[in-house]
């Protein structure tokens, strides 16, 4: 237990410097990008047929939001602002605070992209032992090449290709949303019906994109655990089927909750494609849009979210494995 | 496999499931007198937590369906006081423009049921003076600012116009304002605003420490949030998540009887491709402009119901010139261009629904330019292609040309490098055909993109590129229309009303024309000419503009290539009554035309 509890506070220490050098590095970085955001935006608003002068005073109300004096005293602004969870205000949605824009949109994200990556994950290990096993025969392969199949195909073809399938040409499920505006939001048939409905094709999509990465990992995996010298052994040991199957499955899949780990810390990244296909207004979305608007504050407050949850992600899978793994443990002790 | 199957056959059944019991609910909401689906073609992206608040960026508040303006101004050719009823029934506007009387309509209520009354009007108008408005300005000197708000009566309003700097369109300025319920707002302007405006627009260091309070009042504007809100159109917000918003009518509203649909559905959408999805499903009954390709817009033609409705929008977009850089400094540079671009061709190329091409460059739109200048419209070079007259041009510019291509003056290489930001893909494909053009005359040329707008206009103002594309002939003001020539960009800027002029290079004047030009062997100032336009009458406005489109004509600080085309969607299988007037198919900045013609009764549920 101990060392479980030294690791971690190893971990927390070194991810909670990791943050403050990536957030150094993407203020500076952010802060540097070129573009003038508030001539795209008079141009906008004499395009719409606004006078130029008031264009102009509208635009000096709006840019009032982002932060004024040096480099240097902003950053030392941004950087105690973090200590105290402050990320800013937003200059497009102006005057929110940039936690608040980044949790609505999280939950979109999550929703998809956690169940997508679950259900591949699920998927494909499951298929991916199946297909190791069964390597020589007719499944087996018909399984692997599912998996190099849809781990070729883009994302946004996958998309659009289940789009024109079952939105256009069959039209039985939406494409457009989170969820119809016309159910009461709550807890009942109607609203949830509509969130599933919604979440069906993004969900799926996801899910298809992943889970060809996973049976071939899984599988190949797998083939690699059947070679080594403890499963002839326990087979000529004459032990049952079902507990070399154990064996087999538990050493495969050890590789796998590292990649799962960090593709669960990478979901906060959004999936921009599917996002855009099906308008489920998630982090990926809102990444790009804060570009678009040189949103400085929100873009930071993104990259920033996105960089934390990898970090989390990865002293999570490492102290998964600690517990999983009896050789990590040993490993430590031997330190 | 068998358990495959299982797995399959579960994923099946629970989508079958929560289809059915989705469209079971969906079809008992959506009844009464019909719903109303289309988008804000203004904002990509709806923002579920952004309050009601029409001067939030992101803010859920549709001009023409939930949001009212005193009334909404329309898209005439010249007169640009025009306008249709909103909050206010009627207006009188004094004869040399030095007021404008304005009655309520006597019916008016918000939504909660309270009467709209004058002090609404008034502190709306106080509000607008934290954002910039045309005629409610801080800004020392500005053409077409108010002076003084009185109200009248409850449901009266006089507005006099500061006749130190008059603007013929004071008017519009006024009535293209956005009306508040001042129950819910009044918290928002500080209880001295009326003496701290007063200060403002005077002079000195208390006027310049008012307006800065002002400009950061502006910002606490932008950021309230009613709790919940109260309207005095035709609908009221329901409710909003981050893929549509929903209106229902607001029984309170003068003209509810004629209002057709019961309900308004807004969708969300972040690029063109989710438009034209809708239109060619048959999802939207209205929908504003939006630039589609011509086999996207064929197959939005064949969906059923579907109608475009084709009218005049005061754009036009150009090749501009960035005359501190060699050769395009030679006006005959300039104009052998002009000759060898077949304007035809790119319009039909890059535009061919969204633009007609532009009969010449005359620096307005040519509906525009038929009712402002028809006399001398007819006189202007129309720049047909024409190789021989471009050759000409060229060596009078001193260019020579060796081995099928033409050089430089100096025996150098030209190549013309062309700008455009990544996404515009009218402005690219034209610029493609232009390139294909100029190469078969002899003339190298290239394409090159930028990341994004906001990178393309930093470069574009910092003098980075021999040629980008610009929009121009921005109307319905004449002022506004030249002054995308002859303003800021070509180092015309006017400060408090004076106009001063800043040599090529410098203070954004990436153009670079000369101060003073010469026309029809007169020199002439450009810049001021425009100016004048900002407190011209009609009359005086006319020959001003002769003379601007006849320099832009012969000096061609830009070649103008096609005049937009304001395509309205709409489709005529659950409503229709559409208008098809010119006038109010664009009506004001933001402003959503659908919703103004559902308030005043023109749009009809079919039956």
């Amino acid at each position: 237990m101990m060392i479980i509890i030294r690791r971690l506070a190893g971990h927390l220490a070194r991810g909670f410097v990791m943050i403050l050098v990536v957030a150094t590095i993407s203020f500076f970085i952010i802060n540097n990008i070129p573009g003038d955001p508030m001539a795209a935006r008079y141009e906008k608003l004499i395009e719409g047929g606004m006078a130029p002068e008031a264009a102009a005073q509208a635009v000096k109300v709006l840019y009032g939001f982002q932060p004024t004096g040096t480099l240097w005293q902003q950053y030392s602004d941004f950087m105690g602002g973090l200590l105290h969870f402050d990320l800013g205000v937003s200059v497009s949605r102006p005057g929110t605070p940039v936690l608040d824009v980044l949790t609505e949109a999280a939950k979109w994200t999550v929703l998809p992209v956690l169940v997508g990556t679950l259900l591949s994950f699920l998927v494909g290990v499951v298929l991916g032992v199946y297909a190791a096993i069964k390597r020589t025969g007719k499944l087996g392969d018909a399984l692997a090449i599912s998996g190099s199949l849809l781990h070729g195909i883009p994302q946004y073809v996958l998309a659009l290709l289940l789009v024109v399938i079952f939105a256009t040409l069959i039209p039985i499920l939406p494409a457009d949303g989170p969820v119809d505006i016309l159910f009461d939001p709550g807890f009942n048939a109607g609203y949830i019906g509509s969130l599933v409905e919604h979440a069906v094709l993004p969900v799926v999509t996801y899910a298809l994109s992943a889970y060809g990465g996973w049976v071939l990992a899984m599988k190949s995996s797998v083939v690699t655990v059947l070679g080594d010298d403890f499963i002839l052994a326990a087979e000529l040991r004459g032990m049952k089927r079902s507990i070399v199957f154990r064996y087999i499955a538990r050493n495969a899949i050890l590789p796998l909750f590292t990649i799962l780990a960090l593709s669960l810390g990478l979901l906060l990244g959004g999936a921009v494609f599917i996002e855009k296909i099906f308008n489920y207004p998630g982090l990926g979305l809102l990444l790009i849009d804060s570009v678009n608007d040189r949103d400085y504050a929100l873009m930071g407050g993104a990259f920033l979210l996105i960089t934390a949850s990898i970090i989390v992600a990865n002293i999570v899978a490492d102290l998964f494995y600690t517990v999983i793994d009896p050789r990590v443990r040993s490993g430590e002790d031997a330190t | 496999m068998k358990r495959l199957a299982a797995v399959v056959a579960l994923l099946g059944l629970a989508t079958a499931t929560a289809c059915s019991s989705g469209s079971t609910n969906k079809s008992s909401s959506g009844g009464g007198g019909g719903l109303f689906t289309t988008i804000d073609v203004n904002r990509p992206g709806l923002d579920a937590s952004a309050p009601a608040n029409p001067y939030n960026p992101k803010g859920n508040s549709f001009s023409g369906f939930n949001a009212m303006r005193i009334a909404w101004v329309k898209n005439h050719l010249t007169d640009p006081n025009q306008a249709l009823p909103g909050i206010a029934a009627s207006w009188e506007i004094a004869p040399d423009n030095s007021a404008i009387t304005l009655k309520l309509q006597p019916n008016a209520k918000w939504s909660d049921g309270k009467p709209v009354t004058a002090e609404d009007v008034k502190m709306s108008i106080g509000i607008a003076y934290t954002q910039g408005s045309t005629a409610f300005s801080v800004t020392p000197g500005a053409a077409g600012a108010a002076a003084e708000v009185t109200v009248v009566d409850p449901q009266t309003l006089k507005i006099t116009q500061d006749m130190a700097n008059p603007s013929p369109k004071f008017a519009r300025g006024v009535l293209d304002t956005a009306v508040l319920p001042a129950h819910v707002w009044s918290g928002v302007l500080p209880a001295d605003f009326w003496d701290k405006l007063k200060a403002a627009r005077g002079e000195g260091a208390d006027a310049e420490k008012a307006r800065a309070e002002i400009t950061t009042l502006g910002q606490k504007v932008l950021t309230f949030a009613p709790p919940k809100d109260v309207s005095a159109g035709p609908f009221v917000l329901e409710r909003v998540n981050p893929g549509e918003a929903l209106l229902v009518k607001n029984k309170n509203f003068y003209n509810a009887a004629n209002v057709a649909p019961a309900q308004v559905k807004f969708l969300n959408y972040t690029g063109n491709e989710q438009i034209w999805n809708y239109l060619t499903a048959g999802k939207l009954d209205s929908s504003g402009f939006v630039a589609a390709p011509t086999d996207v817009m064929n197959r939005i033609k064949a969906a059923p119901g579907s109608e475009v409705i084709k009218g005049y929008s005061p754009v036009a977009v150009s090749m501009a010139f960035n005359q501190s850089k060699k050769p395009y400094d030679n006006v005959h540079v300039r104009r052998g261009l002009a000759y060898l671009i077949d304007r035809d061709q790119v319009t039909k190329v890059a535009s061919p629904e969204g633009g007609t091409p532009a009969i010449t460059t005359s620096g307005i739109h040519q509906k525009a330019a038929q009712a402002w200048i028809p006399d001398t419209l007819p006189k202007l070079e129309p720049y047909k292609p024409d190789v021989a007259k471009a050759e000409a041009e060229f060596k009078d510019a001193g260019l020579t040309k060796k081995d099928g291509k033409w050089l430089l003056a100096d025996g150098k290489a030209w190549k013309v490098s062309m700008h455009a930001p990544a996404g515009f893909s009218d402005w690219l494909s034209a610029q493609e055909n232009i390139k294909s053009q100029l190469i078969k005359a002899g003339v190298d040329a290239e394409v090159v993109t930028t990341t994004d707008y906001p990178l393309y206009l930093e470069e574009l103002a910092a003098g980075k590129y021999d040629v980008g594309f610009w929009l121009m002939a921005l109307g319905p003001a004449p002022y506004d229309i030249f002054q995308r020539l002859y303003g800021a960009s070509n180092g015309w800027t006017n400060v408090a009303g004076k106009i001063e002029h800043s040599p090529a290079g410098k203070n954004g004047n990436w153009m670079g024309d000369p101060e003073q030009i010469e026309v029809d062997g007169a020199k002439i100032n450009p810049g001021e000419l425009t100016g004048k336009l900002n407190s011209a009458t009609e009359d005086q406005a006319k020959p001003i503009m002769a003379q601007l489109a006849t320099a832009a004509n012969q000096d061609l600080p830009v070649i103008q290539l096609w005049d937009y085309v304001n395509n309205q969607f709409v489709n005529n299988s659950r409503f229709t009554g559409w208008p098809h007037d010119d006038e109010i198919l664009r009506l004001g900045t933001g402003v959503l035309a659908s919703g103004v013609w559902i308030q005043l009764g023109m749009v009809k549920s079919k039956q």
